[in-house]
């Protein structure tokens, strides 16, 4: 019924491919993390990172944008390329970097200023907006992007934080997106949402994939079988399959990666 | 029982094995059946008739309890891969199973009246081999499922052929008798239609033989399934028209 994929290099459908790893190896002083993952991730397409604890899958989605530069002991090798360019080249500023590959966590972690400054920091730290009516705009459409915007309209100037788990969450993926990233990371989006926010989070998920290659990293397997169309499993830092989520779930190729998702002991 | 490592989640296994466990009593009491309708037909046993007519429901209520743990489990337990395989091969191979026990319950009541009727020579004893075929198909088809054999599954599909074609035999056989003699007519329909179940018998076990190679490999085979039967196509079956 499902093609499955010969080899972890899949070949890939005419969709663009957004991010490109090769022979990444990631290191945390002598611990070996992250040992030769080379994936594509293609645009408009959400790409579901699983497995167990500790299997990498959080580690590779920081290398994405960056983030493991803030880790002094972490040294990243091999090349992962944003549209073709080397996001590790020296010239690359990692500011800019995560003004285009936006990332929002497991906790929700809104900014203590007012819902408005939430959205507004980083189109003014980058300058994306020139005038106050600008900013207002970009305001408006992140937070309706965001699936939020009825809920918050007419009280922009409240604290963030004083919003329910579920808003702060959807709030933060706003903020995210008020950069106009082109990729969006998400680490466990909603592992502190109930059912309801995970379900209003999902759909926004599907929605944004309209514009954003999305990638998100989940112990749900269910949530990995709901959003993605693409599925990564990780294993003691290796990437052991990748495929499209139906095959995975359906037919897995290897048998760790079905031990996995079945829930047997592997 | 049939998959490699056990589930964190014990009642998931326990479940598992609770549904394959009734698809393969439900497996017996349908081989079964068979073997006993056609018995039944060959030796004017109308005592056997019975049985298998009051056996059918316990089939059915295995169809029943089968639907609904494979509804629980699908709910409860969102299987996944193998998991998910071997539910979905479940839940076809028992509307498979419930077909044949129907087809074979309808063979059993047939055979009674057809003892109230002429003899056609020869023709019962044709039938119990067909049914023994098919039988045979049905056994092989259940063993491939327990022991993941995708080659046995491959057989009993193309096994299939040698079914069809006794079909077409006894639909020519029972055509000769009744332009021989229209005495012939009530006994030779009643023995077309029990030829007839037989062979879509037949059918019913190459499903579920599809399904075992589904459940094994995740694909189905790929291409038309041999097909032999050729009584609604062949001019040849229809001798009245040379006639004419």
């Amino acid at each position: 019924m499902y093609d499955a994929p010969k080899s972890l290099e899949t070949t890939l459908d005419q969709k663009t491919i957004k991010i490109t790893a090769r022979d990444v190896q990631v290191y945390y002083g002598e611990n070996h993390a992250i040992k030769d993952v080379s994936v594509d991730i293609q645009a408009n397409t959400v790409t579901a990172f699983i497995g167990p604890s500790g299997c990498g899958k959080s580690t590779f989605l920081r290398c994405i944008n960056r983030m493991n530069d803030t880790i002094d002991i972490c040294r990243v090798e091999g090349s992962i390329q944003l549209d073709g360019e080397d996001i590790y080249d020296k010239r690359v500023d990692p500011v800019q970097l995560r003004a285009k590959v936006g990332m929002v966590f497991q906790k929700p972690n809104p900014f203590p200023k007012s819902i408005y400054d939430n959205i507004a920091y980083g189109p003014r730290i980058h300058g994306l907006a020139t005038s106050k009516a600008d900013l207002d705009d970009i305001v408006e459409k992140s937070l309706r992007r965001g699936a939020i915007w009825n809920e918050v309209k007419d009280r922009l100037h409240a604290p963030g934080t004083g919003l329910s788990g579920g808003q702060q969450q959807r709030l933060c993926i706003a903020r995210a997106i008020a950069t106009e990233p082109e990729v969006l990371l998400m680490d466990e989006p909603c592992s502190a949402l109930d059912p309801i926010a995970t379900a209003q989070v999902e759909e926004l998920i599907d929605e944004l994939r309209q514009q954003y290659s999305v990638v998100i990293v989940t112990h749900s397997m269910q949530q990995a079988a709901r959003v993605s169309q693409k599925t990564a499993f990780f294993h003691l830092g290796n990437l052991v399959e990748f495929g499209d989520t139906a095959q995975i779930f359906t037919n897995p190729e290897d048998s760790r990666t079905e031990s996995y998702i079945t829930g047997r002991i592997g | 029982m049939m998959n490699d490592g056990k589930h964190i989640a014990s009642a998931f296994d326990r479940d598992l094995e609770s549904v394959q466990a009734k698809i393969l009593k439900m497996g017996g009491l349908v081989e079964a059946s068979i073997k006993d309708s056609s018995s039944a037909l060959d030796n004017r046993d109308e005592e056997l008739a019975e049985k298998v007519r009051k056996g059918d429901a316990a089939i059915d209520a295995l169809d029943e309890q089968i639907n609904d743990e494979v509804a629980n489990l699908i709910a409860l337990r969102a299987p996944t891969a193998v998991d998910l395989r071997t539910v979905l091969a479940i839940m076809r191979m028992t509307s498979n199973l419930e077909r044949i026990g129907d087809l074979s319950k309808n063979m059993a009541k047939r055979s009674n009246v057809l003892g109230q009727l002429t003899q056609i020579e020869g023709a019962t004893g044709s039938v119990r081999r067909m049914a023994r075929a098919v039988e045979a198909m049905l056994k092989d088809a259940l063993d491939a499922f327990i022991q993941r054999d995708e080659d046995l599954a491959r057989d009993v599909i193309e096994r299939d052929r040698e079914v069809d074609e006794m079909y077409n035999t006894l639909f020519r056989e029972f055509l000769t008798f009744m332009l021989e003699d229209p005495r012939n007519i009530t006994a030779c329909m009643h023995l077309h239609f029990i030829a007839k179940n037989v062979e879509r018998m037949g059918d019913h076990v190459t499903s579920i033989a599809e399904q075992v190679l589904f459940y094994v490999t995740g694909d189905y085979p790929e291409g038309d399934r041999p097909k032999a039967d050729v009584t609604a196509t062949d001019r040849s079956f229809s001798p009245e028209s040379e006639l004419d």
